[in-house]
């Protein structure tokens, strides 16, 4: 490549860059004033950039007034996630995941009141007329991206100015430099997160609208994964410094156009270039230890003693009695929706696995179960049965999950969240078009038993089917409970609690995450043979980003670590698609679509913000309640200066600990040093 | 041939060096103490022993093998078992759990056993069980088997920290200022139960300490050191009566 061509395509990347900036910056300004990761920042640019087209091209307003409008909704958008689903939360990684569930309401929501049709014209503030031709480089620029370019630079400095200037912006200076010193001086810490919110949904609004006519599309997919490169320059810049930020973005989207050449101008190379951005910067982070210690993995399930001996086998019979039913009374559709509810339940016990055993998270569940599906699909291809192909695609899945695990060896929380959400996005935009592993056609034929049979003979294949998932789905729910009970799983719940001790037992950690992530990756594997088994093709669409986010929402409502509540996870998705229309747990489309997205983003905030255990630990609290009479109120703590219950709770535990050792213990134990809690 | 053997052990962050040629050797069946005061490189070569802290130079032997590159988990293998300065005790599991994952290391059953409920699994949760047991009831403290570890009070905490580490069968058990957080009486209690672990089990052991009350009755030899480096070596009286140990607490008087 010439080095004018180099800087050719450079350029061209310039305006796109300075959007990434945008929403980085919007992204950052709330990070670094609430320690949110606001992962709905593309959402709420994809939403106003609908409100826009439809104040300016379907109400006819003025172009200025339907960009000025969608702003102002995005800003009071802000407002509305804050205030009533942010603040009632504790902690990080728990208010990041209600952010993912406003991306999947805003989706949704979108798509009922404006129809998910494409075709939508977006509004533009400037025409695409040729500005400025740049002879030497044979390169020229449209009047809208040199006026999104200026509106960048101008918003990045007016930024600027308000941080340095205005008193609003010189205290969310000191929030984010420590929210409780701030507040001893006496700065309203609510009111300026709040504003940071709206500021920084704000910019995302803006972000959208602006670069939606650049973009040439408007739906509700694209800007969502647009988050990707926002993530991308935020990381570059730190997760500290707007105009570090903002330089980030606009390297981002220079480089971008050039990297691209080079390695040929795949489709979605932009989204690769973001993921490896994005993963190089958060190892870096790690390594140099600016990583935050204090975002911790997910809120653990407490473990239960799981029930054992006649209850469990009455329970489990139960179960098998429902499940069986339909399938010997049923037809071909009831085996089939069936077989999809079983398929799901499966995908949300591999989360169970990972997120309640292993205590990490994974927003790229569905990637691993179109890797195990096309992986079943190539083996079939070279001419392996489908009963062998099932585990097999299932170990490339498992060998996926491996790898996306090594990074995990040094992230947690909230930046695996961030490298997993990631993934998701790039493989939308790339892994799914990556003949090697999709095909030319991006479907791969998937033959299962009793396809043939369903032709001649009618339902009898597809009961056969339907109790080989129900089968997989017993045998792996088996595992997970065995597994968490067993040594593995006593290593994995102490490695929760202490590394280093863990390690000081002879415990590989290294070797314990990653086996922790491949068993997921494994059964999220057999989910996605099984349910693409259903419809006879390995194809991406079932897969997609949303709904790797749909499954940890699944998981969260169901109750992390519960394994039960991994087959309710996966019976609310059926369920919710059988209600509107969708049948054997295919994806629904249209409104019907739009309906379950928002319900499944509005459940997972109600869930996060109201109920944290899920569903499972409502209903063990609701257990414990009518198993025994409610306890009494715990006394409220007493103030520091009055703790005299403790310390003589620890004079008598001294005492009786010292006659434990020897009969000429002095009496001193009794009037001695009061033990201390280190 | 000493079962532990520190040799040359050297570390320097950025242009402080924290120890510097330090050798130590622990014998079979030896209780040895390494003393200093605050910032004396104590923690640094404890950490050097266990895995923690990669020493610029210097060798550490466990039982003849070279194990100064090896990760923690490896050295926990051969034989070395360790407690913490603050008490990692895991919250949430009972004390009987936190023993069974220390005694889970003679046990093989993974992640093939659980799903098919393979005969070495069970096999395996009764093994750990037991030796768990066997190790609660030897330290008298069987009856805080199903407590929460993560609501004891920090002297309980120590003992089932000391416990747990028990179950791996160490060969050398190093133990991170064991009595701090401890009243006298409980440190005097803790002194006299290492002693019985030493008649009984036999075990190893070295003590990074700066209570004289627990290295002095307990200790075979003390080595004692400051600003990185090794200051002298030999009984505890003679340790404790040393010029430069004195000075190193206590200051010298300048004339």
């Amino acid at each position: 490549m010439s080095l004018r061509l180099a800087l050719a395509l450079a350029l061209s990347g310039l305006p796109l860059g300075a959007m990434y900036a945008l929403q980085a910056m919007g992204i950052v300004l709330v990070y670094k004033t609430s320690g949110v990761f606001n992962f709905a920042q593309g959402a709420i640019g994809m939403a106003a950039a609908y409100v826009a087209s439809g104040l300016g091209v379907s109400l006819g307003l003025p172009a200025w007034l339907a960009v000025l409008g969608a702003v102002l909704f995005g800003g009071v958008l802000g407002v509305v996630i804050e205030r009533f689903t942010i603040r009632p939360a504790k902690g990080a990684l728990p208010r990041t995941i209600i952010t993912l569930g406003w991306l999947l309401a805003l989706q949704g929501l979108v798509g009922l009141v404006f129809g998910t049709e494409l075709g939508r014209r977006p509004v533009s503030l400037f025409s695409p007329d040729t500005a400025v031709r740049i002879d030497a480089l044979a390169t020229a620029f449209g009047w809208d991206q040199l006026g999104v370019l200026v509106t960048a630079l101008a918003v990045a400095g007016g930024l600027g100015l308000f941080f340095r200037r205005s008193p609003l912006g010189v205290a969310m200076r000191a929030v984010s430099e420590g929210a409780d010193a701030a507040r001893l001086l006496g700065i309203r810490v609510r009111v300026v997160t709040l504003a940071a919110w709206a500021l920084g949904a704000g910019l995302a609004a803006l972000a959208g609208v602006l670069v939606t006519p650049l973009l040439g599309t408007l739906d509700t997919v694209g800007l969502v994964v647009f988050t990707i490169q926002a993530l991308a320059a935020a990381l570059v810049g730190g997760l500290t410094s707007l105009p570090l930020t903002f330089a980030g973005g606009i390297l981002l989207g220079m480089g971008q156009p050039v990297i691209g050449r080079l390695l040929g101008s795949p489709a979605g190379v932009n989204e690769l270039i973001a993921l490896a951005v994005v993963l190089g910067a958060l190892l870096l982070r790690r390594r140099t230890g600016r990583g935050d210690s204090g975002a911790d993995g997910l809120e653990p399930a407490p473990l239960r003693p799981l029930p054992k001996g006649r209850a469990a086998g009455i329970a489990a019979g139960a179960v098998a009695a429902a499940l069986v039913l339909p399938v010997l009374i049923g037809g071909p559709q009831a085996n089939f929706q069936l077989a999809g509810l079983l398929a799901w339940a499966l995908a949300v016990l591999s989360l169970v696995l990972l997120a309640g055993v292993v205590g990490q998270v994974s927003l790229c569940q569905a990637f691993f179960m179109a890797v195990g599906a096309y992986g079943a699909g190539i083996f079939m291809s070279h001419g392996v049965s489908f009963l062998a192909a099932l585990p097999l695609g299932a170990l490339l899945a498992a060998a996926v999950a491996a790898v996306v695990g090594i990074p995990a060896l040094r992230l947690r929380g909230l930046e695996l969240a961030i490298a997993t959400l990631s993934l998701a996005f790039a493989a939308d935009r790339y892994f799914f078009r990556w003949t090697p592993l999709v095909g030319k056609d991006t479907v791969r034929p998937l033959p299962r038993p009793g396809f043939t049979d369903e032709v001649l003979h009618g339902v009898a294949g597809a009961r056969a089917y339907t109790l080989l998932v129900a089968a997989v789905l017993v045998l792996c729910a088996w595992w997970v409970a065995s597994l968490r009970r067993g040594r593995t799983g006593a290593a994995l719940t102490a490695l929760r609690s202490s590394t280093a001790a863990t390690a000081a037992m002879g415990f590989s950690v290294t070797s314990l995450k990653l086996r922790g992530f491949a068993a997921s990756g494994f059964v999220a594997g057999l989910a996605g043979v099984l349910f693409s088994g259903l419809s006879h093709i390995a194809g991406y669409a079932p897969f997609d980003f949303t709904r790797s986010i749909s499954l940890l929402a699944y998981a969260v409502i169901a109750g992390i670590g519960s394994v039960p509540g991994a087959v309710v996870g996966g019976a609310i998705v059926t369920l919710s698609a059988l209600s509107v229309g969708g049948g054997s747990g295919e994806i629904p489309s249209g409104d019907a679509a739009s309906v379950v997205t928002i319900l499944t983003g509005a459940a997972l905030i109600a869930v996060v913000a109201g109920a944290p255990m899920g569903l499972a630990g409502l209903v063990s609290r609701l257990r414990d309640r009518v198993a025994s009479p409610p306890p009494a109120p715990p006394p409220a703590a007493p103030p520091p200066s009055e703790r005299t219950d403790e310390t003589t709770e620890i004079v008598i535990v001294t005492a009786s600990q010292s006659e434990r050792f020897g009969p000429d213990t002095s009496q001193t134990a009794q009037v001695g040093k009061k033990g201390r809690r280190p | 041939m000493s079962l532990l053997e520190v040799r040359g052990v050297t570390v320097r962050f950025g242009g402080v060096t924290a120890v510097d040629g330090l050798s130590l050797d622990v014998h079979a069946g030896e209780i040895v103490g390494l003393i200093g005061p605050n910032g004396a490189g104590k923690t640094v070569t404890f950490n050097v022993i266990t895995g923690l802290q990669r020493p610029g130079a210097g060798t550490v032997r466990l039982d003849g093998v070279d194990v100064t590159a090896m990760p923690p988990h490896a050295r926990a293998r051969l034989g070395l078992g360790r407690t913490f300065q603050i008490v990692q005790l895991y919250a949430g599991m009972t004390v009987l759990d936190n023993l069974a994952v220390a005694a889970h290391r003679f046990t093989t059953a993974g992640l093939v056993a659980d799903a098919l409920r393979l005969p070495s699994r069970g096999r395996s949760l009764a093994e750990a069980a037991e030796r768990a047991r066997a190790v609660l009831e030897f330290l008298d403290l069987s009856h805080l088997a199903a407590v929460d570890a993560g609501s004891l009070p920090v002297g309980h905490a120590r003992l089932v920290e000391l416990a747990r580490a028990l179950c791996l069968r160490p060969s050398v058990l190093l133990l991170d200022e064991p009595a701090s957080g401890l009243d006298p009486a409980e440190t005097d209690a803790f002194v006299r139960l290492l002693a019985r672990i030493r008649g009984t089990i036999g075990c190893a052991m070295l003590l990074v300490e700066h209570d004289m009350s627990v290295v002095m009755p307990l200790c075979d030899h003390v080595y004692a050191m400051d600003f990185g480096r090794p200051l002298t070596d030999g009984t505890p009286d003679e340790v404790r009566a040393h010029p430069d140990v004195v000075a190193a607490y206590l200051g010298t008087v300048t004339a």
